[in-house]
């Protein structure tokens, strides 16, 4: 039998089965209610502004995460689109508001940052920073001019995932996702 | 044919297909094994693609092991059925597959250790410890400046207890001064803002305090906390009651923002980074090894498959000229030269396929060329068995052992056997029953035997059936120890007619010579008793008479005599008539019946027999000489018996008429029996010796021919055979044959 190390020949079946198996293991990273529990949308000089108030899960093993340096990718995810009666609905927007959830150990406090203008807030409890995730207020999405006449379609969903991934465990990722959890759409109409 | 199964022109589209497909193939593989190790060397583009990548590759090993198996599968039934040169591209596979397998997997099974052991070593203990270290020292550093900040802030707070806003508001803006504060502000009942200072001048309203501060100041406890900012700067966020005694109905507090000196918070940011980078990092070592397992895994997966189906692919082309060749062989070895194999490559294998079309190429020509030859031969072969089958002059061709190689139909006649059947048997063992041809064949043992090889002689072959006398050349064949070329021809006829033109001659002489001098002998031996017969005494008158008596019996025998010969000499001058031969067998069998009515004569007709045509004086001369020549032999004999025989026979076209004589007295003596029908050939005391020449004369002027022998049981026996038409007897061979010998007599 060819022996080289503490490797021989059933050790590349096992390799190869741990491979595959990492695909289908589950840890309880993001385990919890992921849900938006209310949005609505509300128009102020021409701007669609959207407001939402979504319940991110919160457990030990995303502290821990936390704690060890992981980032939090946390999404709110827009997707508006015209309805169309005898066939598939018209994209009109799609806008994902994008934030980082992070943990400042020289601190000792949560780091919320919003990706898109940069701004950063910090908070001494996780919870703290997730009630302040879980509020979206006067987020503008959609100016006037851009809706015709018809019925429109907004959907919303929230989402969350490990960020600042190493490249090559993306693909690894992919099927190994216990790290990337997204919520139901919360789908509501706006009449024409 | 061509290459088995492909014309040319399938064969080189077939080539090119394939190599098209592994171009194609390979080029697939290998571009998506690039993309996977682009994807894991973190570029951007790639990584967003890499699972597909991953995906890709996966379908690609799954389909490059379907494709393998089947080619592995095929590879199998052709060794099972011995499939020519299935042996060779198993062996070849093995040796490539095994060249090829064993680095890789070498090469995969240390690669998979040092990369565990590498990520392993990133994440080593130390390394966590220096970074906690370093964590807790920036804490620390960070913290005595934070309490510094609280407690001045809580100080300064206490201070204000008692003094008056406007005081407050003036050290309000001293204090923060001094501190080097970024705000200072002092808040009362419901966030209301006392005093303020702020560095910033633009601004004017100092920022809202954070809902746990509110929480805490309203707990009459002092607040502080070290906010990280965006850009790497450290706020020292410090809030204290005036004061903290529940009792009073003061709720105003001092709020202070001070920024941490740069070079301390660039520092604390730096652990801090570093802390998060390797903490996210050792969360994903176990991701991390599996990641890049998985990608070995895959590379070393389409390496290896690759590799073998590589192998068995080149195998199989390198292989594929060989089997063209065994095809091409087996092909050659059932004769069929035609075949051509296709040329694989400029390369020494296609230099030999080269040299196995050009070999059946030579040995196509070589082939037309052999049965060219043998069509000559064969045409010449049948030209000379022709020549052979036509000579009159018996040709065998014999090795050294006498076995016979040629024998023609002549030499069978001559030597009274079927030689058709004698190729490859040896003429000694043909001899049996054939007295003849014993002699024959001992007569040329002793001569080969005595060392002659090239000699003419004549054999004189006596047997019970005749005498033969045959001219026999031998020559050997050419070439060392082939045999010998025996020609013979039967020159017995011609000997006989050269004796009976020589007694004709003779018979001729005796007639005119003899004749002429025995009537004066005669005449004057009369003359001479008339004169002197009356004037002698009694006695002297009886010895004349006595005399001239025997004088004149001589010269009337003489003349007799010399009757016979003229007869003999006689030239042939035929009355054809057509009369039946059975009666005058009948007629002449009467006459002699009386004659001597001690022997027993039987006659034995065939009714068959119809009328002949001949010159019935001479036949009946015929009859006549056998009878007395037969009656002549019986005489002394105890109860004698003569049989005369008719008979009909069928000869070819024509119809002969057979007579027969058989007696059973002391039958010819075996030395004369050749030669019985020469003229002064007889056994006989009395007879002139001329009876049997002449009838063989007349037998010969008939177209006929005669024989005689002794029969088994004692007795001779002559044979005569008469054609029964004329134009049977002037047949052309006959007529032929007459006028050749009268051309040698002459």
């Amino acid at each position: 039998m060819l022996r080289v190390g503490p490797f021989n020949l059933p050790s590349l079946f096992v390799a190869v089965a741990l491979a595959a198996g990492c695909a289908t293991s589950h840890a309880d990273a993001l385990d919890g209610v992921l849900e938006v529990r209310s949005a609505y949308v509300s128009v102020e000089g021409g701007v669609f502004l959207l407001h939402a108030r979504i319940e991110y899960p919160v457990n030990p093993a995303m502290r821990d995460a936390l704690h060890d340096g992981v980032t939090l990718i946390v999404d709110l995810e827009t997707r508006i689109e015209r309805e169309r009666r005898f066939w598939f609905n018209a994209d009109v927007l799609d806008l994902t508001l994008r934030r980082e959830l992070d943990y400042h150990a020289v601190s000792d406090r949560y780091l919320v940052r919003d990706v898109r203008s940069g701004t950063q807030k910090s908070f001494a409890t996780l919870e703290e920073a997730l009630a302040d995730l879980g509020g979206v207020d006067n987020w503008p999405v959609m100016v006037e001019p851009q809706l015709t006449a018809g019925s429109y379609r907004i959907s919303v969903r929230a989402g969350v995932r490990r960020g600042r991934l190493p490249a090559s465990l993306r693909a690894l990722m992919f099927w190994t996702d216990d790290w990337h959890r997204v919520s139901e759409w919360y789908t509501w109409s706006l009449p024409g | 044919m061509v290459a088995p199964g492909l014309t040319p022109r399938a064969a080189g589209k077939a080539r090119w297909r394939g190599i098209a497909l592994v171009l194609l193939w390979g080029a697939v593989a290998l571009g998506a094994l690039l993309l996977l190790a682009k994807s894991v060397q973190n570029s951007g583009d790639f990584s967003r693609l890499q699972p597909w990548i991953l995906l890709l590759n996966l379908i690609g090993v799954v389909a490059l092991t379907a494709l393998l198996a089947r080619k592995l599968i095929g590879l199998v039934r052709d060794y099972r059925a011995h499939v020519p040169g299935s042996r060779l591209t198993a062996r070849t596979v093995a040796i490539f597959g095994a060249l090829v397998v064993a680095p890789l997997l070498i090469v995969y099974l240390f690669s998979l250790q040092f990369l565990n052991r590498g990520i392993d070593s990133w994440f080593h203990v130390e390394v966590k410890q220096g970074l906690n270290d370093a964590l807790v020292l920036s804490r620390a550093a960070l913290d005595l400046r934070v309490r510094e900040y609280s407690r001045h802030t809580e100080n300064l707070a206490h201070s204000f207890l008692n003094a008056t806003p406007e005081d407050i508001a003036e050290r309000v803006y001293d204090e923060r001064r001094a501190t080097g504060a970024l705000e200072m502000a002092v808040f009362g009942t419901h966030e209301r803002i006392v005093a303020a200072s702020l560095e910033n001048p633009l601004e004017s309203i100092p920022t809202r305090p954070p809902p746990d501060l509110l929480r805490q100041v309203g707990e009459r406890r002092s607040y502080v906390s070290l906010e990280p900012q965006a850009g790497g700067e450290y706020l020292i966020r410090t809030a204290a009651p005036f004061t903290d005694a529940p009792a009073r109905r003061d709720e105003r507090y001092l709020v202070a923002i001070y920024e941490v000196p740069t070079q301390l918070a660039a520092l604390s940011e730096a652990v801090q980074h570093a802390y998060s980078q390797y903490g996210e990092l050792a969360a994903l070592r176990e991701p991390l090894k599996s990641s890049f397992r998985l990608t070995l895994t895959l590379v070393l997966l389409l390496a290896m498959l690759a590799a073998i189906y590589g192998a068995i692919f080149f195998a199989q082309r390198l292989v594929r000229p060989v089997q063209d060749l065994i095809e091409g062989t087996r092909a050659v070895g059932k004769g069929d030269f035609g075949t051509r194999l296709p040329l694989p490559s400029r390369d020494e294998m296609g230099f030999l396929v080269h040299s196995f079309n050009d070999m059946t190429k030579r040995l196509r020509r070589a082939r037309e060329e052999a049965t060219r030859s043998q069509q000559v031969v064969e045409r010449e072969r049948e030209r000379l068995a022709i020549i052979l089958a036509r000579l009159s002059t018996g040709v065998v061709v014999v090795d050294r052992v006498l076995t016979v190689s040629i024998a023609n139909q002549a030499a069978g006649a001559i030597l009274g056997t079927d030689l058709s059947a004698a190729t490859g048997r040896a003429l000694p063992d043909l001899t049996a029953g054939n007295e003849r041809l014993g002699q024959f064949v001992a007569a040329l043992v002793v001569r080969f035997a005595a060392g002659r090889e090239e000699w003419r002689e004549q054999f004189d072959l006596d047997s019970a059936s005749g005498r033969r006398i045959l001219m026999c050349a031998c020559t050997p064949q050419p070439g060392a120890e082939l045999g010998y070329v025996i020609v013979f021809d039967d020159i017995t006829m011609l000997l006989q007619a050269q004796r009976d033109a020589a007694w004709g001659e003779v018979a001729r002489r005796l007639a005119h010579e003899i004749k002429n001098p025995l009537t004066p002998i005669q005449l004057s031996a009369e003359r001479m008793r008339r004169r002197f017969l009356g004037s002698m005494s009694p006695q002297d008158a009886e010895v004349l008479e006595r005399a001239t008596r025997t004088i004149v019996q001589q010269v009337e025998t003489m003349q007799q005599m010399v009757n016979a010969f003229s007869e003999y000499a006689r030239a042939p001058e035929m009355r054809i008539t057509r009369f039946s031969l059975n009666q005058l067998a009948s007629e002449v069998a009467d006459l002699y019946r009386s004659h001597d009515p001690r022997v027993e004569m039987h006659l034995h007709l065939d009714e068959h027999l119809e009328a002949i045509e001949a010159d019935r004086g001479r036949v009946r001369q015929i009859l006549n000489n056998l009878l007395i020549n037969a009656l002549e032999a019986l005489e002394g004999v105890e109860s004698p018996r003569l049989d005369l025989t008719t008979r009909a026979e069928q000869g070819g076209d024509a119809r002969y008429a057979v007579v027969t004589v058989c007696d059973n007295g002391p039958g010819f003596q075996r030395e004369l029996i050749g030669r019985v029908f020469d003229p002064y050939v007889t056994s006989k005391p009395k007879g002139t010796g001329l009876g049997l020449a002449i009838v063989k004369k007349i037998v010969e002027e008939h177209g006929g021919r005669i024989d005689a022998d002794n029969r088994p049981d004692g007795g001779a026996r002559i044979r005569v055979v008469l054609p029964v038409t004329d134009s049977t007897r002037s047949a052309p061979g006959v007529r032929e044959r007459r006028v050749e010998l009268r051309r040698e007599i002459v």
